[in-house]
């Protein structure tokens, strides 16, 4: 396993490749592609990756980029695509129809504001609008971790007992731009790890069949609670993929929670992302100080791991979730599952923060704030907005 | 953990030079991060790059704040606040020509080393003049100065594959970069400038500038210049020709004849018979067909109103020789300077050859008298049958304060036929003139012409108004030599005019007396010739050929030669020495200018008012010392500098022509001119080359809209202008250009 210094999106474009041509002896693989900022970089990376069996597929628009993937996968290829902010937006109807379908196709979201006004820079906004489409979402929070977590996510959504797509998040920039040290995967680990895609459902000339043709209400509930029994057994699932992959490759990700210092902190702080690297190193000094406080990198968000929440807080009193995103007329959106799966604990203070918006520098001190603001509380308040100068 | 802060800008290399040096660390077992702050910004912006470097994993992802070590890319992004921040006992390390100490004011009490990074990209062609890539330079001296040894910098290069000149440059400035140790107390930074609060979107002040200056990114920027349109210059009479034309395309003729009007007092003459070089210039000729120029000068002079005739005002007098285009054009623009001008005519009629030489088909006598008439009409009188010879010229001198000469041709080149009676052989000039007299019948006649200039045409055309039964013109080139105006040649074939090429004359001798009584014929000798080597000039020779049949006879009934004539030079006095081909020296008299013809022997009419013009300015010089000519001529609007896709292709209105057979017969006009209608729809074909106007195309292209209408003209506002140069590009009429800073 070969460590590098390069981009998040060389990193993840890699991965992706690699995932791809680990399908070589099955169906092949595809990607519908086309370039946005700042996820660009990832498309020319798959577009220079010599594919044994399987292409990339240069497209006019976003929209087309998923339907070459959803046509991919229901002909029972491996698929994937990349996008951003309204790259994502304008995919969106097709998106929807990926998830709806069942089809186990990976999408790399790299993380940006959606315009207007014109902004580049990191906000979750993009791929949080896509919370309802049927995807497993991940927020990754490093280079390694976005390695990781794409190659879990092959290994989740072509599980038999899910056929879902997932969402790979990424902070634009911030981890897409930045060259940092990662293990790389060799393409033999990768092929250990996948096995060969599966796509029950797919279009055979041998076996001709609709699928996604007109449906009654009764059909339609039936499916959509499908995908909710589907989506519950995501945790199983991806606790064996995690599992496999420290078979392979000796290391273990992260599950859909990562908590530290929770077990008898009275105050937690609730984060993904870069944030809680950042988070991080500030918990660890406040330990050290005595203060009994402690964090959770919310790594998952569909589904929303309920229940790992309501037990990693169990202790606390005072819990912080820090949003890079927003719901206008609600709030901060990872808040409002954390206020959802929370509900009840009346002996809980519980405050949201909306911090680097629009791709505000998340430093320290901003953090620090933020720590002050909770511990000076004495009841709950409407989130709390930091402006973030970039 | 160390943090370092890379100030560059758009197209250096910084985020390069960041990973550059994260990997000489990586490559040695360190935990690195580099990185760049990105905008949607273009090559020039200044922008900031980061390197954190550390022997455990780094979790921080902001912005580095409090660098150990700031390094600057452009020597122009060097002041006092890069060091904000910076902790103590780091390194500033600078791209700059000076040495380190020079920055002892901003940077006292600090560790500052400084290599001349752009001197060493530049040498070794690295990026481009106005962007040079100066980030492996920097690679070595930041190495360097950070205590690595050079091995450090080598394998990151080697990693990421830069070899060669970058190895070379950061080689060179590793071994070069100086370090010093500024006196002084390091005193606080000033923080960058803060920005204003931010707007509302509802805020009826959005619109407003941004606050940043984004003009400062630029390497180039975008600036107008007023070019000479190719028919301007082509003009060698001088008009504005894109100025008359562009009035005539807003309709207004009165505006068009006073442009032209300033330059040429003989526009109904040039709109009928010029050659119009000018058309041959025309951009469009490449794109379509030229604008019809000549055609529209005569539009002009026919449907403008003259201006009111300016009046002498002067007490110098002036006298003028010869009325012919150049010394009317003299006598003209002398009389608007406010001179009092005689013109001195040896024939009872003004105009010069003008008047004897060109045929009515083509200029009507009517055309002619406007224009005279308008010349004269500035206080300028005549003395008709005047010829004036040396000692009439010498004692104009001391009665005039000055005199031009412009008496054109007097000189006809002829040959000698040998033995031919009578009317057998006359020569072209003459036999014009007597056509228009009307004293002169050739009905019936076979008539041979010879020569290929414009007067061989018009004598042929003329022959053939005068009763000739059969017209032919021998030319000792061929077609594609001859001088004469090519509409012209086309115009006399269709009306029967039958042209022999590469036929030279060599002498006439009586034909066998003819039994009835009647004048015996003609026999003119001719002997073949055939194209031979270019001569000096350029031009083709001819040259006789020596075949058994090279030689032959034609039958005629008359013989006109057309070969052209010179100048007369016995008018000037003797002891009298020419200067510069336009004035004499060595009398005692005023000044005499010479000029049209008699001087320059151009050809053209256009060519005669130019000159007439000229020697007008240098008269004004000489007795008041006031230089009106022009300062030197502006760029020429090439077809290269049009941005011809903004153009549709639209054929142009040509003026209706007499049919051939119908006007083969009679002295009536030829060419009809163009409708009253289509003379301002010609104009609209213009291309205005090289001379704005105003159409704004460059205010509705400017993306940062930073480009604005002032009064007549345009404004960049250089503080925000990028310099993306797409007005320039857009310009239709290469008006717009960019220029490096």
């Amino acid at each position: 396993m070969p460590r590098v210094l390069v981009t998040g999106n060389y990193a993840a474009g890699r991965t992706l490749a690699m995932a791809g041509e680990a399908n070589r002896r099955g169906l092949g693989c595809a990607a519908g592609a086309y370039p946005i900022t700042p996820q660009t970089e990832i498309v020319e990376v798959l577009s220079a990756f010599d594919f044994t069996k399987g292409r990339v597929v240069p497209v006019e628009s976003e929209h087309s980029a998923m339907a070459v993937c959803i046509g991919a996968a229901l002909a029972g290829a491996r698929a994937f695509t990349a996008s951003s902010a309204n790259g994502l937006a304008y995919m969106t109807e097709n998106v929807f129809a990926a998830g709806y379908y069942r089809l186990p196709i990976v999408l790399i979201a790299v993380n940006r504001t959606l315009g207007p006004p014109w902004n580049i820079w990191v906000d979750q906004g993009d791929s949080l609008a896509l919370r309802d489409a049927a995807w497993i979402q991940f927020y990754t929070e490093s280079h390694q971790d976005l390695v990781d977590t794409i190659l879990l996510a092959f290994r989740v959504a072509e599980d038999r007992r899910i056929h879902l797509p997932v969402l790979v998040a990424m902070d634009g920039f911030v981890i897409s731009h930045t060259q940092m040290p990662v293990d790389l995967p060799t393409q033999d680990e990768v092929d250990r790890y996948l096995p060969l895609g599966n796509v029950p459902h797919r279009l055979r000339t041998d076996h001709p069949a609709t699928v996604g043709g007109l449906t009654w209400p009764r059909e339609t509930a039936h499916m959509r609670h499908e995908i909710q029994e589907a989506m519950d057994r995501v945790p199983a699932v991806l606790a064996e993929a995690i599992d496999a992959f420290e078979a392979v490759f000796g290391r273990r990700p992260g599950g859909p929670l990562v908590t530290l210092h929770t077990d008898d902190a009275d105050t937690i702080v609730i984060g993904c992302n870069t944030i809680v690297r950042t988070l991080r190193r500030i918990i660890e000094a406040r330990r050290g100080t005595g203060e009994r406080i402690g964090m959770i990198n919310c790594r998952m968000f569909r589904p929303f791991p309920r229940e790992a929440l309501r037990r990693a807080v169990a202790s606390a009193r005072r819990v912080a979730v820090l949003d890079r995103n927003h719901s206008p007329g609600s709030g901060g959106i990872f808040w409002q599952e954390v206020a959802a799966s929370l509900r009840g604990r009346s002996d809980l203070l519980l405050q949201n923060y909306v911090v680097g918006l629009g791709g505000g520098d998340v430093t320290p001190d901003v953090i620090d704030r933020v720590l002050a603001d909770l511990s000076g509380r004495t009841r709950e308040a409407e989130p709390v907005w930091e402006e973030v100068a970039l | 953990m160390i943090e370092m802060t890379i100030h560059g800008r758009g197209g250096q290399g910084g985020v390069t030079l960041a990973k550059l040096i994260a990997t000489s660390y990586f490559l040695r077992g360190g935990f690195t991060q580099a990185f760049g702050v990105y905008a949607a910004e273009r090559s020039g912006a200044p922008l900031a790059a980061f390197v954190r470097i550390d022997s455990e994993e780094i979790l921080n992802h902001n912005q580095v704040r409090t660098p150990d070590h700031v390094i600057v890319l452009d020597r122009t992004l060097i002041g006092p606040n890069i060091a904000f921040g910076m902790k103590e006992g780091g390194w500033i390390i600078l791209n700059a020509p000076e040495p380190p100490e020079a920055f002892a004011k901003q940077f006292g009490g600090r560790r500052v080393a400084a290599i001349d990074a752009t001197s060493l990209a530049l040498v070794h062609s690295l990026g481009t003049k106005s962007v040079p890539i100066v980030n492996t330079a920097m690679l070595g001296a930041v190495l360097k100065v950070l205590g690595e040894p050079w091995e450090a910098a080598a394998a990151a290069l080697s990693d990421l594959k830069f070899g060669g000149a970058n190895v070379e440059v950061a080689r060179e400035a590793f071994d070069k970069v100086r370090r010093v140790l500024l006196t002084g107390k390091p005193h606080a930074a000033a923080p960058p400038a803060e920005r204003p609060p931010p707007l509302d979107i509802l805020d009826e002040r959005i619109g407003a500038p941004s606050p940043i200056r984004t003009g400062s990114w630029a390497t180039r920027s975008p600036h107008r210049r007023q070019m000479l349109s190719p028919c301007s210059n082509a003009c060698p009479a001088g008009n504005d020709i894109q100025g008359f034309v562009r009035a005539l395309n807003e309709s207004d003729p009165d505006e068009a004849l006073a442009i032209l009007l300033e330059s040429s007092p003989l526009p109904g003459v040039c709109g009928r018979v010029c050659p119009a070089p000018c058309m041959n210039a025309c951009n469009r000729t490449l794109f379509d067909e030229p604008v019809q120029i000549r055609e529209l000068e005569r539009f002009a002079a026919e449907h403008g109103r003259r201006p009111d005739a300016i009046q002498p005002g002067r007490d110098e007098r002036i006298a003028v020789v010869g009325s012919g285009p150049a010394g009317l054009s003299a006598a003209y623009h002398l009389a608007r300077l406010g001179y009092r001008v005689t013109i001195y005519e040896g024939g009872s009629e003004l105009g010069g050859l003008l008047r004897t030489g060109i045929p009515a088909y083509r200029l009507p006598p009517d055309v002619l008298d406007r224009d005279i008439d308008f010349i004269l009409s500035h206080g300028v009188t005549v003395e008709r049958d005047r010829y004036v010879d040396r000692a009439q010229l010498l004692d104009l001198s001391h009665r005039y304060n000055a005199v031009f000469v412009g008496t054109g041709l007097q000189q006809v080149r002829s040959m000698d036929l040998g033995a031919a009676d009578g009317d057998r052989v006359l020569e072209g000039i003459d036999f014009l003139d007597r056509v228009r007299h009307g004293d002169l019948s050739l009905a019936g006649e076979r008539v041979i012409v010879i020569g290929g200039g414009n007067t061989a045409i018009d004598a042929a055309r003329s022959a053939l108004r005068a009763g000739a039964k059969k017209v032919r013109i021998l030319y000792r080139r061929s077609r594609a030599q001859m001088p004469a105006i090519a509409e012209e040649i086309t115009e006399a074939l269709e009306e029967g005019v039958v042209i022999e090429e590469l036929v030279a004359p060599l002498h006439v001798r009586r034909g066998p007396r003819v039994p009835d009584g009647e004048q015996a014929e003609t026999l003119l000798t001719c002997v073949r010739m055939r194209l031979g080597p270019r001569d000096a000039g350029g031009r083709m020779t001819a040259v006789e050929m020596v075949t058994e049949d090279s030689r032959f006879d034609v039958a005629c009934d008359r013989v006109i030669l057309a070969l052209g004539q010179g100048s007369d030079l016995s008018i000037l006095p003797e002891g009298a020495e020419i200067r510069d081909r336009d004035h004499l020296l060595g009398l005692s008299g005023a000044p005499i200018y010479l000029g049209g013809d008699f001087a320059t022997n151009d050809g053209t009419v256009a060519a005669a008012i130019g000159s007439g013009r000229r020697a007008a300015w240098q008269i004004h010089k000489t007795l008041t010392g006031e230089n009106l000519r022009p300062a030197e001529l502006p760029r020429v609007a090439g077809y290269e500098h049009m941005h011809m896709h903004v153009f549709t292709q639209a054929p142009a209105r040509h003026a209706a022509h007499r049919d051939a057979r119908q006007r083969r017969r009679t002295f009536e006009e030829v060419r009809l001119g163009l409708a009253e209608s289509e003379g301002p729809a010609e104009a609209g074909r213009c291309l205005s080359c090289g001379v704005c106007n105003e159409c704004d195309r460059c205010v509705t292209h400017c993306p940062e809209g930073i480009l604005r209408r002032d009064g007549d003209g345009y404004r960049f506002d250089y503080d925000y202008c990028k310099g993306c140069g797409i007005c320039a590009a857009q310009c239709p009429r290469g008006v717009i250009y960019m220029a490096e800073l």
